[in-house]
């Protein structure tokens, strides 16, 4: 009990999203019928693999202390790229090019973020324009189309009941980043430049080195999501992945990072992902209109960063209450102290 | 002390230069104004007339309004709202719903006084629930995300996502359609805001607070000008930039509907980014402190310039839009190697 309870404290952000995630999913279970049904439970791991590899996009920008913002622009032009090139090139060789040319624009942010030691946001809201109108320009500004649909059927065939080969792909991208964060030497620069930047500096950790493998991977992660829309659906689009930003911040917050970089995790981001699937899965139940699930998951990101600022002004009114008793004791102590001096 | 006895020493030359560092981006924007209009005269055609240039002016005017709400946030160092767009939707659809039915009571439908009083006060309200979160030590980018589907949301909701359309006369048509002496309304209200905004940063107490707080929290903080309030205040006067947008861009097309500044609008596929973009190429610093509004209104003129010019050159949506998202990177880059190591950067 004793251990439990020390598990819950240690990372109460963590504690939230579980609980979060939980309440929501019980919410429908209860309301919905089929919504504890193993089809359900394949459409929301569905979803998942697209929502997923945005909220883990962003949560990584968000440890490394910056956040970016060209993510659904990013996502756009690979999806654009691949569904392009997949005709005459085939799958494998468009999504490797696709990918690639995310990665290097999520490296080349990041470069130019550490170079001239700007803030993210400033960058990546030029880059959002710059992307989406490049997006543009490759897709001639129409409709890019698939006219062989065996891929978009390959990579959504059930696998084991639950999966698809696009779920899988995505749960393997989820656990490889999870150990290169958790385990490895640039994992673990990257939490350190953003939880606490002038010290990581000062003890000698580059700057420029985490910042661009977080950007790359946070690009990698947007481009593979827009791999996975585009080659599902057959279609591509410049314009019209927007709505990624909304989802996947939401994910990451409910996830558990802090606005101030250096927590929060790869475990954090599915399970926040998970939620807003549950949430939008849910929605769709009720037959409401796109605007009410854009309002419902602004909702949650608003409840969410409530408990967060909630319980960091806590956290700092008991440091502070703990640091002014501390003085007290010590004052007292000194009082008699001096007392017991001056009687004799 | 010692620099002002250095300066009263210095001749004249290496003072215009001293100037010239100073005000090295607006010099630079200054340049390329001109580089471009000597461009647009030559190679461009009708782009040297009178009707031309009101129409820049008139494209400039409805995103420099909403940009010059922009610069207080910007300058007070709460970074931009990336709720900008959803605000203007909901006042629009506030605006609208008061022009056509006066929210349920037919004696004021079609009030005008009503409905812009109702407008603003939408502004007023979603500005100052936004400035309190962020004044409370939330980010502005995330907390503007939620309040941006939120508003959005409601403004759907409450429309049932439907065009709202009034006849035509209304009392609104002076602001929406009128001209006075030759140039719009809406043009006027962009140089008197400007004007206004000019002179609310450079005299007024309020004004100089604005810098403070953006510049140095820290000082700010020590001094007694908390973030907290100065939030609230800069949000509200973003929100109310806003909904005067909207209430004009509403009356001049006698509709509105819930994603009227979604997607497609103007040129650059989205208002939000596009008055961010302005705020940013007419070279305002982003951690704050550092710009003006006059600065804000160049460079809305400026992407106006460039975009009619592109316009005329026949060129589709996605040339131009790249076009607006190189002169951000641009200005974000010669914006930041300039301001490499001073306190500008934090």
């Amino acid at each position: 009990m004793d251990n439990l309870m020390k598990r819950i404290t240690r990372d109460v952000d963590l504690s939230f999203a579980i609980l979060l995630s939980f309440c929501v999913y019980v919410f429908f279970a209860m309301n919905i019928e089929v919504f504890f049904s193993h089809n359900i439970s394949f459409a929301i791991l569905e979803r998942f693999a697209v929502l997923g590899l945005v909220g883990l996009a962003l949560t990584i920008c968000i440890i490394a202390g910056e956040i970016d913002l060209s993510i659904g622009s990013n996502a756009a032009l690979c999806a654009v790229i691949v569904v392009k090139l997949t005709d005459p090139l085939g799958a494998p060789f468009a999504m490797l090019i696709g990918l690639s040319v995310s990665t290097l624009i999520g490296a080349t942010q990041g470069f130019v973020i550490a170079f001239i030691r700007i803030r993210a946001i400033v960058i990546t809201v030029g880059t959002l324009m710059l992307l989406r109108g490049v997006a543009l320009l490759i897709a001639e500004e129409k409709t890019v189309m698939l006219t062989d649909f065996r891929v978009p059927d390959f990579i959504t065939t059930k696998v084991l009941m639950y999966f698809s080969p696009a779920s899988l792909t995505v749960i393997f991208i989820f656990i490889c980043v999870g150990i290169f964060m958790r385990y490895t030497k640039y994992g673990r620069e990257i939490y350190a430049i953003g939880g606490a930047r002038k010290e990581a500096l000062t003890a000698g950790i580059p700057l420029r080195r985490p910042m661009i493998i977080a950007f790359a991977l946070s690009g990698f992660c947007a481009g593979f999501a827009g791999t996975v829309i585009g080659l599902k659906s057959g279609t591509a689009q410049g314009l019209g992945l927007q709505y990624l930003l909304l989802a996947g911040t939401v994910a990451a917050f409910v996830g558990g990072v802090s606005i101030l970089g250096g927590k929060g995790g790869v475990l954090g981001a599915a399970i926040g992902a998970l939620t807003v699937n549950f949430l939008n899965t849910g929605l769709v139940f009720y037959a409401l209109q796109v605007h009410f699930v854009q309002l419902f998951t602004s909702v949650l990101l608003v409840i969410v960063i409530v408990f967060q600022t909630m319980s960091r002004i806590f956290d700092s009114r008991q440091a502070r209450k703990s640091l002014l008793e501390t003085i007290d004791d010590r004052k007292t102590a000194l009082l008699e102290k001096k007392r017991s001096v001056l009687g004799k | 002390m010692s620099t002002a006895i250095q300066e009263n020493q210095q001749p004249f030359s290496a003072k215009f230069l001293q100037f010239y560092k100073d005000r090295t981006l607006l010099a630079i924007l200054l340049s390329l104004f001109a580089v471009m209009f000597v461009y647009g005269i030559f190679f461009t055609d009708n782009y040297l007339t009178l009707t031309n240039f009101k129409a820049i002016i008139r494209d400039a005017a409805l995103y420099g309004i909403m940009a010059i709400g922009l610069t207080f946030v910007t300058l007070s160092g709460n970074f931009f709202l990336l709720s900008l767009k959803e605000t203007a939707s909901i006042c629009g659809v506030t605006f609208a719903m008061g022009m056509a039915t006066g929210f349920g009571s037919p004696d004021l439908a079609g009030n005008f006084m009503v409905s812009l009083l109702a407008a603003l006060s939408v502004g007023v309200v979603s500005g100052v629930i936004q400035g309190y979160f962020v004044g409370m030590g939330g980010n502005p980018i995330v907390v503007t995300l939620g309040g941006a589907g939120i508003l959005y949301g409601i403004g759907a909701w409450w429309s049932d996502n439907l065009v709202i359309n009034f006849t035509r006369p209304h009392d609104a048509e002076w602001l929406g359609t009128g001209s006075f002496l030759g140039l719009p309304s809406i043009t006027w209200s962009f140089i008197l805001i400007a004007i206004a905004g000019e002179i609310v940063l450079r005299h007024t107490n309020f004004g100089r607070k604005v810098y403070l707080v953006g510049a140095n929290k820290a000082a700010g903080k020590a001094t007694g000008h908390e973030n907290f309030s100065m939030a609230i205040i800069v949000f509200t006067i973003c929100s109310v930039c806003c909904a005067f947008v909207a209430v004009a861009f509403v009356a001049q097309m006698d509709s509105a509907q819930s994603n009227y500044f979604s997607a497609e609008f103007g040129s650059s596929g989205d208002m939000t980014i596009l008055v961010i973009a302005t705020v940013m190429v007419g070279g305002n610093s982003i951690m704050g402190g550092y710009g003006s509004t006059l600065r804000t209104s160049l460079g809305a003129i400026f992407i106006a310039m460039v975009d009619n010019m592109m316009v005329l050159q026949g060129f589709n949506s996605g040339p131009r839009i790249v076009g607006v998202g190189l002169m951000i990177v641009f200005s974000i880059i010669v914006f930041g190697l300039f301001a490499k190591g001073s306190r500008a950067q934090e």
